[in-house]
């Protein structure tokens, strides 16, 4: 049951995280597996079946752009951030660290100078 | 490669029409890659084993398939809890109520063999809630897919919402009361209703007959009546058992309706006779009784339905720990 619901806390953890981890990551040019071997080199493994769709989510949005292009004599679907998409991941950021600066103060039991809005 | 061919082929079955080939080609490249990398730590192309294992590890094609769906729910958690409160709605607010007042009273007080009509009621109010529950799920369905905006949740006013009822539980001390009523009250009736149980009563020289159907339900009724007491009891002693309680109510209000609607299912209850007045006045005198008697047995019946349905919805709701007036 602990383990069952650590499980369910940590994906729903992860899964804001998750988007945040793939527009930084698309700051720079990568196809779906480079993506995927860059994320899980600084430690941000992704499964493919939640990397994929949640591109072609993203791409949906506007906030990523991609080309089918050939490299190696394969075919390969390259994604790179969007200007829409440098935007949001800028402001994203911004929340990122005023929620990881809060839930700091909050965890060590330090006053609240400025206010947590979600 | 006929292995991951195939595999691909399986999940594109599954995929949304128009973005097939878009992702089957984008999925072929990613295990490509991923094949090729561990033929480069190996120092070998793999075997058959080593790309089966590969293709267990992405899943089933079906389930592969499934995350690209736009969809995965008939109805979602925004919609839901209206979802279900209309079903509650429609099924124990309006068909139940339906079947048990006007559906269930008229198909047996008027065949021959009441049984068989309260079998058929029965079946037909379960027809009658599948087939709602079918028809809201469907609506909401479709509601679902082809959202209206729902202007309820914008425009509201926190000082409409309804005033918190005075007492939402009861108190330790009006329980035993209660209980301690019931079970002597019902001891009570039992006793007068077997001292003065009687097939014929005189009254003022008129012999007044009850129907053979009374004689049929005696024992049935004073297990109704006696019923008060194992509640009463079960009060006393487990009063944090609301459920069991809830569930007692629910029961006795059931079996008094069973009763009243074997009563009516007679047509007749009385019968009168007396030497020296009038034929014509006596039967007119019947009648009227009938007739009353009907009236108390339809309104024991409503009485009875009335108390059964909250109590039945209390049943039914969610446990919960948590008590304004404790909170406040």
């Amino acid at each position: 049951m602990n383990a069952e619901l650590f499980e369910n806390l940590r994906l729903e953890l992860r899964r804001g995280c998750l988007i945040l981890a793939v527009l930084a990551e698309l700051r720079t040019e990568h196809y779906g597996y480079a993506l995927r071997k860059a994320l899980a080199d600084r430690g941000m493994a992704i499964d493919e079946n939640t990397l994929y769709p949640l591109l072609r989510r993203l791409e949906t949005q506007g906030l990523l752009v991609s080309e089918w292009r050939e490299e190696d004599k394969r075919n390969k679907r390259f994604y790179r951030l969007s200007s829409d998409g440098e935007i949001i991941l800028k402001q994203l950021l911004d929340e990122w660290n005023s929620i990881n600066s809060s839930v700091s103060r909050i965890i060590e039991g330090e006053p609240i100078t400025e206010e947590l809005s979600i | 490669m006929e292995l991951l061919d195939r595999y691909l082929y399986a999940v594109r079955s599954g995929l949304p029409k128009g973005q097939q080939d878009d992702i089957i080609a984008e999925m072929g490249e990613d295990i490509r890659s991923e094949i090729e990398d561990l033929e480069t730590g190996l120092g070998r192309p793999v075997n058959e084993t080593e790309v089966v294992e590969i293709l267990k590890e992405r899943g089933h094609p079906a389930k592969v398939a499934s995350h690209y769906l736009p969809q995965q729910y008939l109805i979602g958690p925004a919609l839901f809890p209206i979802y279900q409160l209309v079903l509650k709605i429609v099924v124990l607010v309006v068909l139940l109520p339906v079947f048990l007042f006007v559906v269930a009273p008229i198909a047996i007080a008027t065949v021959a063999h009441p049984t068989q009509a309260l079998i058929k009621t029965l079946w037909d109010l379960a027809m009658s809630a599948v087939f709602t529950v079918g028809v809201v799920t469907v609506v909401f369905a479709i509601m679902e897919r082809y959202p209206v905006k729902f202007q309820g949740f914008d425009n509201w006013d926190p000082r409409r919402l309804p005033r918190i009822p005075k007492s939402t539980t009861e108190s330790r001390g009006t329980l035993r009361a209660t209980a301690v009523f019931e079970l002597a009250a019902s001891l009570i009736a039992a006793t007068l209703f077997v001292a003065w149980f009687r097939t014929t009563f005189d009254l003022g020289g008129i012999r007044i007959t009850l129907a053979p159907v009374w004689r049929s339900i005696y024992w049935p009724s004073l297990l109704v009546i006696l019923s008060g007491v194992p509640k009463g009891w079960v009060s006393l002693i487990w009063p944090e058992r609301r459920r069991l309680r809830f569930g007692f109510r629910v029961a006795i209000n059931a079996a008094t309706l069973i009763l009243v609607a074997v009563l009516l299912n007679a047509g007749t209850w009385v019968d009168l006779t007396g030497p020296g007045f009038p034929a014509g006045g006596l039967v007119e005198a019947a009648n009227w009784t009938n007739f009353g008697i009907k009236i108390s047995l339809i309104i024991t019946a409503v009485i009875a339905a009335a108390d059964a349905i909250p109590e039945g919805l209390r049943l039914f709701r969610k446990k919960t720990s948590w008590n304004y007036s404790t909170a406040t």
